[in-house]
């Protein structure tokens, strides 16, 4: 009875089958059937006697049985063409044979060669050229010895979730008495813009310095070439330069013992000359002074502060072995109650960052790298690698048919697959060979603009050290499996005998094919970042266009080294007049500036107080005039208004005291913080934006405080000065300032280039989305032409044929460019969301942004349609203008 | 004598080859070795074990015919060699000699 049933239903006759499929696999070939037949017949015996359930079980039991030596040992053959690994695909003379196939095969078809290999090139220079940096970029800070330790002593703001890089200058000495784990403390103060002069003689420079001490060369291993590491910047006065500051100066390496003369005020002693630093350092610093010589130039200065920090100070430990960072937290909780008081606890907070961290956050030298960029980059270059690789995989297979005959041959005479797939992976790796000779040829030339448009230092050396040549060789292994694993599988698993019968069936009953897959693929990419360099583009010109609400055009700005009013009214005489100016004005920072001054303004309406988080800017009574600020109510601010307190206020400040008319805040009083000075609202401004525009315009003050100038705007008359005016007009200045402030260094700068930095980093990502789209149009079309051609030849009769019935030229450009034409359509729909998506999450990052509208996809559409029409076109209309006498003739 | 040529788990292959000749392969020994012994003996176990007789020269095998019960695959049919047959002989005659220098005392002691 139940052998009629098994009989019955085929399923419980076979044994589960992928246990089958195992050892089929793993036992030797010659002892496969007996196997085989055993496990079955021993199962089907089993289903009747024991049942399905156990007869399942049992038979992989038996079937791990079969897992031994003695049955997985491959029998050895006299015949070597069956013997597996010992076929002679690996022999000498068989590889020289598939390099020479390959040669002749690239010679054969110089068109595809051509657009294969240069479409690699392009793309593996590009992945080259990102692999630099991406390896520049994270070396930095890696050669300090127990860098691992090293850490800096970070000011976060727990109200505000935002760290500060630097500290109060309290730090340092809290950090040697109350930290026992520390080993090692430096702290580092830059000051940027003094002059330092050789004395007696004209050689002046404006530098930035670090004041630091003595424990910096121990922390960060600097190399030195003359002075004592020990002692060097022990005492008050000492300075240490680098070599090449030593010959900027002196012109010798030979300098200590000279001195240098800082500010006009002092001269510090040269006591130690270092190496120059090596370029992947966070701490480039060229002039050390020892920090003591701060009570020399400023003897009020309190060292010891803990009220207000700038980033500028920053305090780096170097922590004993085997403390943990995160096990500090209650020493810094007692460092903030001892020094700052308890209440400050749930304000301020110190943290360790590590040194590895430094430069991928604010730090000193200037330089940072953004992850997030870092790690764009990288996917852009596989992805224009991978595009790269595309278009072989296309061409490849697209020549299926051509090399159709020749596998079918082959088969026919004995070749194995195996073999056949070596012959097509030689064959990828020798154009992946000749594509690498290009790339790096590319990226020779390509690597000095790349990195000025990035503003990395990397340079040719760069290219050809170990790292870069080793990637270079395994992107070469990538790219050729990459590239000539699906073409050398494809192509090598023709049967011989639909290979040799040479019917030209192109895939006719393939809807989609994997070959339009790529092409959609690589267009979709293309247009994705097409769609990107477009937006970016957009919203940069809306940078430089936006109305600002004040004048950036026409403004040079200059320092001011001192600010007494005598000066100040000394350098405005001089500067008025100077024909080409119009206004000159002091005060702070520019109109619109990075760093700010900050205050808590105070409304008080009987008990209710409104807060305001104001910005102040400090300028004189011409502020107005020279930037073109519109005054809506009320006066202006006179220079006399120091003592009295007069202020101007701009819209967002008074509607934040909810006052939505100007004239009604005129004559307000405003009291800074909850202290009992306060000031009176002189008149109200039109907004104008204080800060980039990645910002809300600020609630903003202006008042007249002298002691705070430290840069005059000189508005020049012509609104659109040529370059010979510009330049007579500075000559001008610069008599006119030197003779005012004598012993100092003249640096000016444009107002609106000033102002257009604040949008370096999105007019670098903009250039290189650019760089990447163009590369990305450009290997597509490459494919994209060689897939044309392709299809032109093989439609050479039909066309023919065609011709002779009656088509037109437009028809038949028409029948071969609409193919082409629903790849690209569907690249379109695919890519549209995806780049709208992506540059939505990019404008966020901006307060004032343009609007993604759908006609700016549909440009880039019909843009990309056009392009890819144009290269189709070229071979379609070649191909229709041939005559059919010709086409049809060879048969 | 070359006794260690010969395991114990390869002896009573050898002898049930020679019991079911000429219709031994591997799974009727297999079952039969199952029956015999109670204890589930794989077909992987008792094919390695013919492997290595037949590579001594002890047994001898020929393609037999294909079943359907096996997928339409032939079976192997294993026979006992002349030398085969020899080493099963002095197997026994060793054992029987030892056997029956066994006092008959004790051997009543057993059951």
């Amino acid at each position: 009875m139940k052998q009629d049933e098994s009989k019955q239903n085929p399923i419980a006759e076979q044994p589960p089958r992928c246990c089958t499929r195992c050892i089929n696999w793993l036992v030797a070939p010659h002892l496969r059937e007996e196997i085989l037949g055993d496990l079955q017949e021993r199962y089907a015996h089993r289903v009747r006697t024991q049942g399905l359930l156990l007869a399942r079980r049992r038979y992989w039991l038996e079937a791990t049985a079969y897992v031994r030596p003695a049955f997985i040992k491959r029998q050895r053959s006299n015949n070597p063409s069956n013997a597996g690994l010992s076929a002679p695909f690996y022999n000498p003379a068989m590889i020289q044979n598939y390099f020479k196939i390959a040669f002749r095969s690239l010679a054969k078809n110089k068109g595809y060669s051509f657009i294969n290999i240069v479409g690699l090139a392009v793309g593996m220079a590009c992945t080259v050229l990102i692999f630099m940096v991406v390896i520049h970029e994270t070396s930095y800070d890696k050669a300090v010895s127990g860098g691992d330790r090293i850490y800096r002593v970070e000011t976060e703001n727990i109200k505000e979730k935002y760290t500060y890089p630097g500290t109060y200058t309290g730090m340092a000495q809290a950090l040697r008495t109350d930290l026992p784990e520390v080993e090692l403390v430096t702290p580092m103060l830059q000051i940027h813009g003094n002059t330092l002069a050789i004395p007696n003689a004209d050689k002046r420079f404006k530098e930035s310095v670090i004041f630091t001490d003595n424990n910096i060369f121990n922390l960060l291993g600097y190399q030195w070439l003359a002075g004592n590491a020990e002692r060097a910047l022990v005492q008050p006065n000492t300075m240490v330069l680098t070599k090449s500051y030593a010959l900027k100066y002196f012109g010798t390496e030979d300098v200590i013992g000279k001195t240098i003369r800082f500010d006009n005020k002092q001269d510090l002693e040269i006591t130690g000359v270092l190496e120059d630093h090596p370029v992947t350092t966070s701490f480039p610093f060229k002039m050390l002074v020892s920090v003591s010589t701060l009570k020399t130039l400023n003897p009020d200065l309190d060292l010891n502060r803990w009220n207000g920090w700038g980033d500028n100070y920053q305090v780096f430990v170097r922590l004993k072995d085997g403390v943990l960072p995160d096990k500090l937290a209650k020493r810094f909780e007692s460092i903030v109650v001892k020094y700052i008081g308890k209440e400050a606890l749930s304000e301020k907070r110190f943290k360790l960052n590590a040194l590895s961290e430094i430069h991928y956050s604010s730090n000193l030298s200037g330089r940072t790298a953004n992850p997030g960029l870092l790690k764009t980059l990288s996917f852009i270059g596989l992805l224009v690698l991978v595009i790269a690789c595309f278009n072989f995989i296309n061409l490849s297979t697209a020549q299926a048919l051509k090399r159709a005959r020749e596998v079918g041959i082959r088969k026919a005479i004995g070749s194995n697959r195996r073999s056949l797939i070596f012959q097509f992976l030689a064959e990828a790796a020798l154009v992946t060979f000749l594509a690498l000779l290009l790339a790096g040829m590319v990226s020779m030339l390509a690597i000095q603009p790349v990195a000025d448009t990035l503003s990395i230092p990397l340079s040719l050396a760069d290219l050809f050290n170990l790292q870069t040549l080793l990637f270079m060789v395994g992107l070469s292994i990538l790219t050729t499996l990459l590239a000539g694993l699906y073409p050398a599988f494809r192509l090598s698993a023709m049967s011989p005998m639909w290979a040799m019968k040479k019917i030209a069936v192109v895939q006719g009953n393939q809807w989609f094919s994997t070959r339009q897959g790529l092409v959609v693929a690589q267009f979709t990419v293309s247009l994705i970042l097409i769609s990107s360099a477009f937006l970016i583009k957009r919203q940069l010109n809306f940078f430089r266009n936006a109305d600002l609400g004040f004048d950036k055009s026409a403004i040079i700005t200059v320092g001011l080294p001192e600010n007494r009013p005598e000066k100040l009214q000394a350098l405005r005489n001089r500067l008025t007049s100077i024909a080409q100016i119009q206004e000159v004005s002091f005060s702070m920072n520019s109109v619109s500036s990075e760093s700010n001054w900050m205050q808590g303004m105070e409304y008080r309406q009987g008990p209710s107080v409104t807060q305001v988080k104001t910005q102040m800017k400090m300028g004189d009574s011409h502020y107005l005039s020279t930037y073109g600020v519109q005054l809506l109510a009320g006066n202006a601010l006179q220079d006399s208004d120091t003592a009295n307190f007069k202020v101007l206020a701009n819209e967002v400040f008074i509607n934040r005291l909810g006052i939505s008319r100007p004239l009604d805040a005129v004559g307000i009083t405003v009291y800074y913080g909850d202290s009992k000075q306060f000031a009176t609202i002189a008149g109200v401004v039109k907004n104008f934006h204080v800060n980039s525009l990645h910002q809300k315009i600020d609630p903003t003050l202006i008042q007249v405080v002298p002691n705070n100038f430290y840069q005059a705007g000189i508005k020049l008359k012509s609104a659109q000065p040529d370059r010979e005016s510009i330049k007579a007009a500075l000559t001008q200045i610069e008599k006119g300032w030197m003779a005012i402030f004598p012993g100092h260094v003249f640096e000016y700068g444009f107002l609106d280039e000033t102002l257009a930095q604040a949008y370096q980093s999105e007019a670098r990502t903009g250039k290189l989305i650019e760089a990447s789209t163009f590369l990305a149009v450009l290997i597509a079309c490459l494919g994209l032409f060689g897939l044309a051609t392709f299809t032109a030849e093989q439609r050479t009769k039909e066309i023919g044929v065609r011709k002779v019935l009656g088509a037109s030229v437009a028809n038949i450009t028409a029948l071969l460019s609409k193919d082409f034409l629903k790849l690209i359509l569907i690249a379109i729909i695919i890519a549209s969301p995806i780049a709208w998506y992506i540059m939505n999450q990019w404008l966020q990052n901006f307060e004032f942004k343009i609007k993604i509208q759908w006609w700016m996809f549909a440009l880039t559409g019909l843009s990309m349609t056009l392009i890819a029409m144009l290269t189709v076109s070229f071979q379609s209309i070649k191909a229709a203008l041939l005559n059919p006498v010709k086409s049809l003739r060879s048969e | 004598m070359r006794r260690s040529d010969l395991g114990e788990f390869e002896e009573v292959v050898l002898l049930a080859v020679a019991a079911l000749s000429p219709n031994a392969y591997t799974v009727a020994i297999a079952e039969e070795l199952e029956r015999e012994t109670g204890n589930m003996v794989t077909s992987g176990a008792v094919h390695a074990a013919m492997q290595r007789l037949e590579q001594k020269g002890y047994l001898r095998s020929v393609w037999g015919e294909a079943t359907a019960e096996r997928g339409g695959r032939r079976k192997r049919l294993y026979t006992v060699t002349a030398l085969g047959g020899r080493i099963l002989e002095e197997a026994r005659a060793v054992r029987n000699r030892l056997w029956d220098r066994i006092l008959p005392a004790i051997r009543l002691e057993w059951t």
